[in-house]
Order: C-alpha cells, then sequence, then structure tokens
C-alpha cells in the first residue's frame, strides 16, 4: 500500500481514540469509534486475500452495530433523561445496553464470537494493533459509565470472559486464536475489578497491552502462526525463543514475571470485598488459560535438540525487522514485578 | 413513554432483530444497519426539534455523515466479498472457522 495512505490511517486511528479519551459527550465519543472502524478496515483488507476480506467484513459487521447500539443508547438516555454526558448515564436500561454494546465492541464473552475469526484472518501487525489500540477507546468510555453499571452484569461479564478463555483456547493449534482467547481471558480479569478498583483495571489492561505487544513482535520476529512452526523458532533465533516462552508465562500469569501482579492485585482486592468465591473461580479459571501457554512453552523449548523433533529446520535468514519494540516490550512483559510497590504507590 | 419515543425505539429494535436473525445475504445486513442509522437520524432530529435548540441542530448532520461513509465502508466489502468469496450469501463467510 502507498506510505501516504498508510500514514494517513494511522494518524485516523490515532484520532479516533483521542477524541473518544478527550470527550465527555456521547456524540463525539461515537464519531471517535467510528473514525477508529472505519480507519482500521483498509489496514485490515491490505492484503485482498480471502480471508483477510472475510475477516475486514466480520470486524465491521460487528463494530458497526455496537457503534450503532451505543448511540441508540445515549439517544434514549437524552430521550429519557435529558442528559447527554458520559458520566452522568444512569438509567438502568440504557447503562446495561451500553455496557452489552462495548462488550461486544471489545469481545468479552456472551460476544466473543468474532474475535477469534477476525484475528485469524489478519497478518500479525495488524493483529497487534487489534489487539491493543482498538481496546483502549471502548476501556477509557467502560470505565467512566462503570459506577452506574448493574453490578451482576458485569461479573456475569468476568466470570463468563475468564472462563470461556480459558477453554476456548485448549483446542487451538493456530497461535492467533489462542492469542485472540487469551485476549478474552484477561479482558474478563479486567472487567471483574472493574466497579470496586478502576486503576486495577487500568494497570491489567496495562501489562496485558505489553506482553500481547512482545508475543506478536516475537512471533512475527520468528514468521509463525501455528504450533509447528513455532516449535522449530529455537533454530532460527534460540535467545528469542526462550524470551518468548517468558513471555507466554507472564500472559499466564507465573509469579516472578509481570502478569502476576495484576492477577495478585486482583485477587487480593476481591478477598477484600469479601468474595472469596469469585477470587476462587477466576483463579482456578486461570488454570485453564496456563494449559494453553504451557503447551506453547512445551512446544518451544521441549521439543529442542536432544528429544526428537519432527518439524524440518527452516532456513537462517539474516534478520532486517527493527527489533527495538520488540526489546522493550520484552523487558517490560517480564521483568516489572518488582516495581508492584511503586505501581501501587503511584495508582492508589 | 412519548409515541415518538415508541417509534423510533421500535424501529431500531426491528432492524437490529433484522441484523442477529436474518443472515442470509451480506446486503440485507448492510440494509438493516442502515435502517438502524436512519432511526437514529430520525431520533436526533425529533430531539433537536422537541427542545428547539440550535446548538444540537448539526449533530443529525453529522450522524447522517458518519453513516453515509459507514455504508460505503460496507458496500466496499460486499465487493470485496463477492470478488473474493463469490457470492455475498453470509454462510460462504466460512473460511475463519474451525
Amino acid at each position: 500500500m502507498n506510505p501516504y495512505v498508510i500514514m494517513i490511517l494511522i494518524s485516523s486511528l490515532g484520532l479516533g481514540t483521542t477524541l473518544t479519551f478527550a470527550s465527555s459527550h456521547w456524540l463525539l465519543a461515537w464519531m471517535g469509534l467510528e473514525i477508529n472502524t472505519l480507519a482500521i478496515l483498509p489496514l485490515m483488507a491490505q492484503q485482498h486475500h480471502p480471508r483477510a476480506v472475510e475477516a475486514t467484513t466480520k470486524y465491521f459487521l460487528t463494530q458497526a452495530t455496537a457503534a450503532a447500539m451505543i448511540l441508540f443508547a445515549s439517544t434514549t438516555n437524552a430521550w429519557i433523561m435529558g442528559q447527554w454526558d458520559i458520566n452522568q448515564m444512569s438509567h438502568p436500561i440504557t447503562t446495561t445496553l451500553v455496557m452489552t454494546a462495548l462488550a461486544l465492541k471489545i469481545g468479552l464473552a456472551p460476544m466473543h464470537f468474532w474475535l477469534p475469526e477476525v484475528l485469524q484472518g489478519l497478518e500479525l501487525t495488524t493483529g497487534l494493533i487489534l489487539s491493543t489500540w482498538q481496546k483502549l477507546a471502548p476501556f477509557a468510555l467502560i470505565i467512566q459509565i462503570a459506577p452506574n453499571v448493574n453490578h451482576s452484569l458485569l461479573m456475569t461479564l468476568g466470570l463468563l470472559s475468564t472462563f470461556i478463555g480459558g477453554w476456548g483456547g485448549l483446542n487451538q493449534t493456530q497461535l492467533r486464536k489462542i492469542m485472540a482467547y487469551s485476549s478474552i481471558a484477561h479482558l474478563g480479569w479486567m472487567i471483574i475489578v472493574l466497579q470496586t478498583m478502576p486503576t486495577l483495571t487500568l494497570l491489567a489492561l496495562i501489562t496485558y497491552i505489553f506482553m500481547t505487544t512482545s508475543t506478536f513482535l516475537m512471533l512475527k520476529l520468528n514468521q509463525t502462526t501455528k504450533i509447528t512452526t513455532l516449535s522449530s523458532a529455537w533454530t532460527k533465533t534460540p535467545l528469542a525463543a526462550t524470551l518468548l516462552s517468558l513471555t507466554l508465562l507472564s500472559l499466564g500469569g507465573l509469579p516472578p514475571l509481570t502478569g502476576f501482579m495484576p492477577k495478585w492485585l486482583i485477587l487480593q482486592e476481591l478477598t477484600k470485598q469479601h468474595l472469596p468465591l469469585t477470587a476462587t473461580i477466576i483463579a482456578i479459571s486461570a488454570l485453564l488459560s496456563l494449559y494453553f501457554y504451557l503447551r506453547l512453552c512445551y512446544a518451544m523449548t521441549l521439543t529442542i535438540s536432544p528429544s526428537t523433533n519432527n518439524s524440518s529446520a527452516p532456513w537462517r535468514l539474516k534478520n532486517t525487522q527493527s527489533t527495538l519494540l520488540l526489546a522493550t516490550s520484552t523487558v517490560l512483559a517480564t521483568s516489572l514485578l518488582p516495581l508492584t510497590p511503586t505501581t501501587l504507590a503511584m495508582l492508589l | 413513554m412519548t409515541p415518538t419515543h415508541f417509534s423510533f425505539t421500535t424501529a431500531f429494535i426491528l432492524g437490529l432483530m433484522g441484523l442477529a436473525f436474518h443472515r442470509t445475504h451480506l446486503l440485507s445486513a448492510l440494509l438493516c444497519l442502515e435502517g438502524m442509522m436512519l432511526s437514529l437520524y430520525i431520533a436526533l432530529s425529533l430531539w433537536t426539534l422537541q427542545l428547539e435548540t440550535t446548538c444540537y441542530s448539526t449533530a443529525p448532520m453529522l450522524l447522517l455523515a458518519f453513516s453515509a461513509c459507514e455504508a460505503s465502508a460496507g458496500l466496499a466489502l460486499l465487493v470485496a466479498t463477492a470478488r473474493t468469496h463469490g457470492t455475498d450469501h453470509l454462510k460462504n463467510l466460512n473460511l475463519l472457522q474451525c
């Protein structure tokens, strides 16, 4: 694609999210979301491949429906309450409708069916944008309306997301689908703690973005989209394969790595709010996700040289990609846990 | 609930139902989306008229502009899908599921 066109699309992508961040009026927030959707569609369909076009169509249909529902709910709110402000929205029906629409937009559990299929049809860079940058604008709205949303709706969305994210990923061999289910599970963790402590939601979102960026860039470095090609990644870049397995364990939430921090704090907050059953259930559902991360780690690190390996070794070509962002995000994704006290002091 | 409120709510919900349950052609999905946006246009215009505020009178125009952009993107995707998949049947969009 023409670099000028790509520049325009990327800047509109930034503009849409910034507009949603900056707005306190529902119409402007809706416009930001629409600009965002319209800007990413050509990026998704830039390879005229049947799978890319199909993913773009599915993405367009879900996002347009969600945006229309958001505007419908805010118009209804304006008719009933005479109020267009985002954080003043208080009518129970309209807040439920907006929360459902935003859950459809980010792919929370009962509305998640589009996310794995769309992510599977994209190339890795666009998939990275879809699973990090595109979550920010809906989350800005979710955090603003969160105090007025029905509590049991949020709990149901969160619990269902963590479970379906774990269960759905178990049977997948395609890495992008696994990343999509991991995204669903992480979003569930963020939604669970939304009403009791929204800063923890932001913390979980930020750490999720670091870990996902690192994983997607590492997969792009190795040009792998399947487990079978991942198992021969160590012949090309042995250190990167080791770090990728560490990043995956961080996504799973194992203690010395960054991913443990949000899970730890969320479980502590739930215990503090006298919700031990919810805390136990999401802690157990994290094991489901951990299974497929561990399987990826097994394919990457335990199938190296002394043990037998059925896949053929690929050519070792010289790497020409820029790795600055990869290095930064990998360091952030694996070693931020010692910063927990500072983060807590900053956030709380 | 006033009669106008009831009528645009019903129009929007009918559009949404059509989009959600009548999944044969991509074109009919796009038409349902357009119907939803037009019911929202009527809602916004009537709200402006009812309150007689001039500062909100640009809002329905902005909505119409954005929904036109959205419809054109949808039609472009319809053409792209017809070129790659051969038809616009939604049941043919099954390459990515497993």
